[in-house]
């Protein structure tokens, strides 16, 4: 197994032992097998696995969209474990971006609204030469004042990215982000998070399945079973599926 | 598809729970009426028969018109003679007068809210003592078993009893029981009964009776003798079988049950209408989220008929769920509001629950019915569904295009409003100009809804704008979801503009009588006092002793009193029957100002004379001088010279006679009203020599009122307050009633949040995720309800006022003559929806937040 060469970089976000278990007995189904993973700051994490791994389950865990059943999940300087809901809510808002796979925009607000989306529910301003900066990284600045339905999909996604980074989060998870685009598409929508991570330093953690998405990241994680298995650094999408085929062999 | 349907209700159970409960409503409401009104049918007919018993024939004056007590007496030689027809046993004199209040130990009169106090000739026939003995000599009374208990009345004890003429002491002499000798059978009326002659000489009917109740000699035949009684008396007498008269007691019983239905089943209507609006709504939402689903059964071979079958079976198993809990229901609202009517003292003859098949029938029309009609359009809509739905995304609903709307809808409003307009003008009859408004007033709402649609959008983001502006991202998103979808809106915001509109009518209509009536207070009364019964209750206050008149005329500080007494149906003329006010005809003019424009009421002989208002002087086609042929309810017909013409109906209504016209055709004495003006007060130099006169003649006129416990006495101000707060409380009550609708589009609403949450499942997620505090989604769902709620509102004010404008310029002037908007009470009503709106949102918003963050993204 390769070791990580990159523990002198800052942690943004690491689970320490984290389970996480549904049902109990005989239908016990462990989704986080006591997992140790860090997430490095100013890196594009992928993270990989078959369907069934806990990949999106370490993802919500890790985003404090769901709770562990034991371990840890911290994020900076803080435990989720520690958390009340609506701390978790405020952390949710204030440090952590999102992107998903769908129903990213609020259909009744403008491109611009829902970027700025969490800035307004903290009732701040936010950082407006900021926020204008990430838009003009979009590509989107004349179109920000449409709704979402008169985007396209890789436009609304762009738009999902931007709100991620518009309130300067330690972490931003991604859930397939391009699990329903065309390939064109994807990469506009890949090179811009890439980019985000190069040039504006941000810290991303996405799951996927595409071997050619992954290849994006800096580094590549491979879940199996709710463990860790394996990872990989400076992917290429070759070497992803080399990895792969192993691991379903 | 049955199966399909079956199953699609199993899943969605909340959503099936809240669309039945609302045809509940409206089949428990029909189901409750009929109920009810059948059963006091069945329970008036049991009492009717028990009162027909005490005789084997009855005769009575052949009455044309007119009401019992105005009917004229059997004259005491016509009695006898009766006694001396071959088969008639006994022939027993019968009287009965309405006002006679009993005076319990402390001083306070005992007055029925609802019913009458009668007085009655003691009648061994229908009356069995129970305890003591029947009343036989002057000064003494019986009164019935239930009276007696309920106010601790004491055989042996001497009480003030009020007549028509006067207030005189009776000893109470026995106890009994009305109809049957085993128990009272009464509807909580007070009777006191007394010796024939004295019963007469107090209730001031010396010359005759009511009635002769006839027994037959033992073996005669009934028939036989009533031909010999009809040969004997003549065509002035009417002599009926004890059959005869139990059917007509019945019908009496009847008129009144027949209101009471008519009532009950108003707001039947009213919860069937605004139940309509939800079905139809919920339906449309469902199948909105039933898109993909559909298109999937479309997608593997359902054709479109079997689509819509499928939506139209899942109504119809809605329908008759709900028609059978409604049933049920029913019978149970039934109970409660003969418990209600029990405790507001209309205590009701215990008797079985009557279910007849037809109020089966209608509940099954109206809970089976409404639903399936309300599930046509959504079910056209779904037939419409294509398989490709199934696959893609963002498949949206086709809806009727808004200019469609604004076209059909706009055709039916102005429909509507014309029908309005008609029934405004169709001047004074009142049975055609009420169906015209209320057909203008059905079309008009349904017109509304189709229109509303079109402005629910721009409506609603102006009422959101300060929501956004003061609440943030919740108030922003509240507002953006309630101007999302304007049908949705305008369809929530439907039902409760139904109920507002209503309560808006009533406001309306309510505040321009009150304004007239100050108006009247302003400018017609020329009177100080004003004297009437000091029981309050139902209805019309009851009359008082006409004594009281008398005394307080013998003041020397009172200049004049005018006696007024009136009559529904007092007078025919020309076979209709018209309504009569008697009044003092040289005292008209300065106690009450009708403004009368030609003639003078003062000027001929008063037994001769007669009053108009111009409306009825222009539709007889006379003038002053003209003479006119009326006929009184004793069946005489007289030759009345039109003295005067007025232009304000107000006090003396239509027709106006004098007082001595009055005593010479009708039986009844005690008084309606009286009014009296203080001696020297317009010469008063100064107004402390007038709040002296005042002080003083007042101090007088309540020595005199103090000793007549039943009767009351009010200045201006007073009369005038008394008035106000009269007409308030009848309008409230109304308001209440109509108010329950309130109940429905509350439902209405926690349904379509409901539905609307659930359908916004991922936008919830998605907020949650990127930061949303439940807080914040909740107030962003209350927010939403509140902007729906206030253009339901809003839209319900405008229209009620429209209606209620339209409604009182209808009116005749004897009601309205002032259209008053009372801007204060609107506003509340707003009010009132808005929270109405917020109760609603609570367990829409309460849901929303539990829901689960993972399950609202992961959702399919």
């Amino acid at each position: 197994m390769t070791s990580s060469p990159t523990q002198a970089l800052a942690v943004a976000a690491q689970a320490v032992a984290a389970s996480k278990i549904y049902g109990s007995g005989d239908t016990e189904v462990r989704a986080l097998d006591a997992i140790d993973v860090a997430f490095e700051q100013g890196r594009f994490t992928a993270i990989m696995g078959p369907s069934g791994s806990g990949k999106s389950t370490l993802m919500h865990c890790m985003a404090g969209l769901d709770s562990v059943t034991s371990g840890q999940v911290i994020i900076g300087d803080t435990d989720l474990t520690t958390l009340s809901e609506k701390d978790l809510t405020l952390l949710r808002r204030d440090n952590v971006g999102f992107v998903f796979q769908a129903y990213n925009l609020v259909p009744t607000l403008t491109a611009i609204e829902n970027i700025t989306l969490p800035m307004d529910l903290a009732g701040s301003k936010g950082d407006t030469e900021w926020v204008d900066e990430v838009v003009g990284a979009t590509g989107l600045a004349d179109r920000v004042k449409h709704r979402p339905n008169e985007l396209s999909g890789g436009q609304q996604q762009r738009v999902a990215v931007a709100r991620a980074l518009a309130g300067k989060p330690q972490i931003i998870f991604a859930d397939e982000p391009t699990g329903n685009v065309d390939s064109n598409t994807a990469a506009e929508i890949l090179g811009f998070m890439r980019s985000a991570v190069d040039q504006m330093g941000q810290t991303i953690v996405m799951v996927t399945h595409d071997p050619v998405a992954a290849s994006y990241a800096d580094r590549v994680v491979f879940l199996v079973d709710g463990k860790i298995v394996d990872e990989l650094l400076e992917p290429t999408p070759g070497t992803i599926r080399d990895h792969m085929t192993q691991l379903g062999a | 598809m049955f199966k399909l349907a079956l199953r699609s209700l199993i899943d969605k159970k909340l959503r099936f729970a809240l669309t039945t409960l609302v045809v509940v409503i409206g089949v428990m409401f029909v189901v409750g009426s009929f109920t009810l009104t059948d059963s006091l049918r069945s329970t008036f007919a049991g009492l009717a028969q028990d009162i027909a018993r005490g005789a084997d024939l009855t005769v009575r004056v052949d009455q044309t018109f007119g009401g019992d007590f105005e009917r004229a007496t059997v004259p005491e030689a016509v009695a006898e003679q009766v006694a001396g027809v071959e088969g008639v046993d006994l022939a027993r004199p019968e009287l009965a007068a309405l006002n006679v209040f009993i005076v319990d130990r402390d001083g306070e009169p005992i007055r029925p809210p609802g019913p009458p106090a009668l007085g009655f000739s003691f009648n061994p026939g229908s009356f069995f003592i129970t305890e003591g003995q029947q009343p036989v000599a002057p000064g003494e009374f019986a009164t019935d078993t239930v009276t007696a208990a309920n106010n601790d009345l004491r055989i042996g004890e001497t009480y003030q009893i009020n007549g028509p003429l006067d207030v005189e002491p009776f000893e109470l002499v026995g106890l009994f029981n009305f109809g049957s000798p085993d128990s009272h059978t009464g509807l909580g009326q007070t009777m006191a009964a007394f010796e024939l002659d004295e019963a007469q000489r107090f209730f001031g009917m010396e010359d005759g009776y009511q009635a002769v109740g006839v027994l037959v000699s033992a073996g005669a035949d009934v028939s036989e003798v009533q031909a010999r009684l009809e040969a004997e008396l003549g065509d002035d007498y009417r002599v009926i079988t004890q059959e005869v008269d139990a059917a007509e007691q019945e019908e009496d019983f009847n008129q009144v049950v027949d209101i009471f239905n008519t009532v009950l089943l108003v707001f039947a209507f009213i919860a069937v209408f605004v139940s309509a609006f939800i079905i139809n709504n919920t339906f449309q939402i469902i199948i909105g989220q039933r898109v993909r689903e559909i298109g999937l059964w479309r997608a593997i071979g359902a054709t479109p008929a079997q689509v819509s079958r499928s939506v139209i079976t899942e109504s119809a198993i809605v329908g008759a769920l709900s028609t059978v809990i409604g049933i049920g229901l029913g019978l149970v609202l039934a109970l409660g509001l003969r418990a209600i009517l029990e405790v507001i003292g209309f205590p009701l003859p215990p008797g079985p629950l009557t279910l007849q098949p037809r109020t089966v029938v209608l509940a099954l029309l109206v809970g089976l019915g409404v639903t399936m009609v309300s599930s046509i359009a959504p079910a056209i809509r779904a037939r419409k569904i294509s398989p490709v739905a199934a696959l893609s995304q963002d498949f949206q609903l086709g809806a009727t295009g808004l200019r469609r709307r604004l076209i059909t809808g706009g055709a039916v409003l102005a429909a509507g409003v014309v029908s309005l307009a008609a029934g405004m003008t169709a001047g004074l009859d009142t049975t055609p100009t009420f169906v015209l408004l209320g057909v203008g007033a059905v079309l008009a709402f349904v017109g509304m809804n189709t229109v509303s649609p079109v402005f629910a959008r721009p409506a609603a983001s102006a009422l959101g704008r300060p929501a956004k502006a003061f609440f943030g991202m919740p108030g922003r998103l509240g507002r953006d979801n309630a101007s999302r979808n304007p049908r949705r809106t305008a369809s929530t915001a439907g039902a409760l503009l139904i109920g507002l509109a209503l309560m808006g009518l009533a406001a309306v209509v309510g505040e321009s009588v009150k304004k007239t009536v100050d108006n009247i207070l302003d400018n017609a009364v020329e009177a100080d006092y004003f004297i009437q019964s000091a029981a309050t209750g139902f209805g019309p206050p009851p009359g008082f002793p006409a004594r009281v008149a008398d005394e307080v005329e013998a003041l020397p500080e009172v200049e004049s009193v005018m006696r007024i007494q009136w009559a529904f149906s007092g007078l025919s003329v020309e076979g209709e029957p018209r309504d009569i006010v008697a009044a003092d005809m040289t005292l008209a003019d300065d106690h009450f100002d009708p403004q009368v424009s030609s003639g003078d009421m003062a000027a001929t002989d008063p037994l001769t004379s007669l009053a108009l208002h111009s409306d009825s002087a222009e539709s007889l086609g006379v003038g002053v001088g003209d003479t006119v042929e009326a006929t009184f309810p004793d069946n005489q017909t007289e030759t009345l010279t039109v003295v005067a013409v007025y232009e304000d109906a107000a006090i003396y209504g239509n027709w106006l006679i004098d007082g001595a016209l009055w005593d010479s055709h009708f039986n009844r004495n005690d008084l309606a009203f009286a009014s009296a003006r203080i001696a020297g007060l317009s010469g008063a130099a100064g107004e402390a020599e007038q709040a002296a006169l005042l002080q003083k003649s007042r101090a007088a006129v309540n020595e005199v009122i103090d000793r007549y416990p039943t009767v009351k006495v009010e200045n201006q101000a007073e009369f005038r307050q008394t008035q106000e707060s009269q007409l308030t409380a009848i309008i409230r009550v109304i308001q209440v009633l109509i108010g329950l609708s309130f109940v429905i589009a509350l439902i209405g609403i926690i349904n379509t949040l409901s539905l609307s949450v659930f359908e916004r499942i991922h936008e919830i997620g998605l907020l949650r995720s990127v930061g949303m505090t439940r807080k914040q989604l909740r107030r962003s769902i209350y927010w939403e309800a509140l902007i729906v709620a206030v253009f339901g509102g809003l839209l319900g004010v405008a229209v009620g006022t429209v209606f209620g404008v339209a409604t009182a310029l209808a009116l005749p002037e004897s009601f309205v003559q002032v259209v008053a908007v009372p801007w204060l009470d609107l506003v509340v009503f707003v009010v009132i929806s808005a929270v109405a709106g917020l109760l609603a949102a609570i367990l829409p918003a309460i849901r929303a937040g539990r829901m689960n963050i993972l399950d609202a993204i992961a959702h399919e």
